[in-house]
């Protein structure tokens, strides 16, 4: 309060020099992504959501979910409905805002880490989002919603389904970075440092061949869904350098020593490649 | 040359490239996330609590108190073992959940590996207040899970709270249903015994008689707290057309 006071007595007295002053001081952010700011009102130039002068307040939205018919079965068709409230009173949020041409992004992965799926729940006009799902098989599921409540955050939030009837095993994963066939291109993976390990960033070079007719999809040149052997860490991410071309990287933080299953979607001439590597993370010494 | 034109003349030099040294004098600053802007904020949200004069532990409330401790902070939250949580974020959803979510690891990592700056205290929100709270204590009520339980009698759930578990214990509790559904209510996972704290549900969730409560290992003694208050007054989602 007393800074907006400041200013106020400052731009009276001063006039245009202070306007000036003061709109120095405004600093804008990339909702998404902190490190992209600007001192004048813009476009993110990595994700193309507008820049944000208020500061974020990292305040998590609940995120309900609940699944029709209630005892579900393993190859019967599902539906999932989520809600998200305000955290502040409990009432249910309406609106939202785009992110990568979607309101709600979905990502489904079996604990035994062999189904994936990212897809779109639909807003209703009861402020819902619905998806029809049929689970494949019993067992675990996390499921994690990536959506952004207007006036708030980027939120990423995760929930679990247990369909009656089985259950599944957790994967013993090993290193596997060999080439993938995503549908229509191969997909190759250089880390470095060669061996990740926990807690500082391992830059992910992914190569594509032949390249020749990429396209952006979900207007982001690749999507990745990074999961933790166990299901615990899930890390939502997009490349830090990408044009168009050949190579792309993201940098991923991850956090505990584990096997971590990295699923990457990039689209070549209207197909949408999808692959996974297995990426083991050990501590040093 | 003596160490203080030395310093200036690094400073110089610096500042004629675009980089900025911290308060540290060995600190690049690669990230534009600060203290005063980002951190704090977490911070006063998840971990001021316990982390301020008055507190606990050791203050984190301000930039002089925290710096020293930001890789240690990065290390602790990383590992989950702070703040103290102890449980899976998304099995079961919990209102009094203190753990942090994606993007609040990122943030915090993002600042750490970028030199920890401190920012403008123009950005420092006002600080938060903390009312005295009464220590948690066990009600009457509750009921004791050891191994696999079948409830005799319906009950309206409104937590679990670990009585008896190893630390670093992992394991996940799940509610069958008498229609042959599955609820997860609790996975804990890097838990202590110090946290002694329980885990209420956002929702209280009814789990009717029949239901078998499974998944406490051998060894291990967990409550299931009752609703102690109706459970339209308890944090629920409201609808727009809800018919109460």
């Amino acid at each position: 309060m007393r800074n907006v006071t400041r200013r106020l007595f400052l731009s009276a007295a001063t006039g245009g020099l202070c306007v000036r002053l003061h709109a120095q001081d405004v600093v804008y952010q990339c909702p998404m992504d902190p490190e992209v700011r600007s001192n004048t009102p813009g476009i993110c130039p990595r994700c193309g959501m507008k820049l944000s002068s208020h500061i974020p307040e990292p305040v998590e939205f609940p995120m309900d979910l609940t699944v029709t018919p209630r005892s579900l079965r393993a190859g019967e068709k599902a539906q999932l409905e989520f809600a998200v409230g305000d955290p502040q009173n409990a009432k249910l949020i309406e609106h939202f805002q785009i992110v990568h041409e979607r309101l709600f992004h979905m990502f489904v992965i079996s604990k035994d880490m062999t189904y994936f799926l990212h897809d779109h729940p639909v807003l209703g006009s009861d402020g819902k989002f619905r998806f029809e799902l049929t689970f494949p098989k019993p067992g675990m599921y996390r499921i994690l919603g990536d959506f952004f409540p207007d006036g708030a955050t980027p939120q990423l939030s995760v929930k679990t389904i247990m369909v009656p009837g089985g259950s599944q095993l957790a994967p013993a994963l090993t290193r596997d970075y060999s080439t993938r066939d995503g549908g229509n291109m191969n997909i190759s993976l250089v880390t470095d440092p060669a061996q990740p390990y926990p807690g500082t960033k391992t830059i992910m070079s992914f190569e594509m061949n032949p390249a020749e007719g990429l396209e952006k999809y979900l207007g982001a040149w690749g999507h990745m869904l990074a999961a933790s052997d166990d299901l615990i860490d899930m890390i939502h991410t997009h490349p830090f350098i990408a044009d168009g071309g050949p190579q792309m990287q993201f940098n991923v933080y991850f956090p505990r020593a584990r096997t971590y299953r990295v699923w990457v979607q990039f689209q070549r001439k209207g197909m949408v490649n999808t692959a996974y590597f297995d990426v083991p993370v050990k501590d040093l010494g | 040359m003596s160490a203080r034109p030395k310093t200036l003349w690094m400073k110089s030099v610096a500042l004629l490239f675009g980089v900025s040294f911290a308060g540290q004098a060995h600190d690049i600053i690669t990230t534009k996330i600060t203290f005063d802007r980002e951190i704090v904020r977490l911070f006063n949200v998840h971990c001021i609590s316990c982390h301020r004069e008055g507190g606990t532990v050791f203050p984190l409330a301000t930039y002089s108190e925290a710096r020293p401790w930001a890789k240690a902070i990065a290390e602790e939250i990383l590992t989950r073992r702070m703040p103290p949580w102890g449980a899976v974020k998304g099995f079961g959803d919990f209102r009094n959940d203190r753990g942090l979510t994606p993007e609040q690891f990122e943030l915090i990592v993002d600042w750490e590996e970028g030199g920890a700056p401190e920012g403008e205290g123009k950005d420092i929100p006002t600080a938060p207040k903390f009312p005295e709270v009464s220590v948690p204590r066990h009600p009457a009520d509750e009921i004791i899970v050891r191994g696999d339980l079948r409830l005799s009698r319906s009950i309206p759930l409104d937590g679990l709270w670990p009585v008896m578990v190893p630390d670093n214990a992992d394991f996940q509790i799940t509610a069958e249903l008498p229609d042959g559904s599955i609820e997860p209510l609790l996975w804990l996972q890097n838990y202590k015994k110090p946290f002694g704290h329980p885990f209420l549900l956002r929702t209280p969730l009814e789990l009717p008689a029949g239901t078998l409560v499974r998944g406490v290992p051998t060894g291990a003694i967990v409550a299931l707290l009752p609703v102690s208050v109706p459970a339209r007054q308890t944090g629920k989602l409201s609808m727009p057309h809800e018919h109460d």
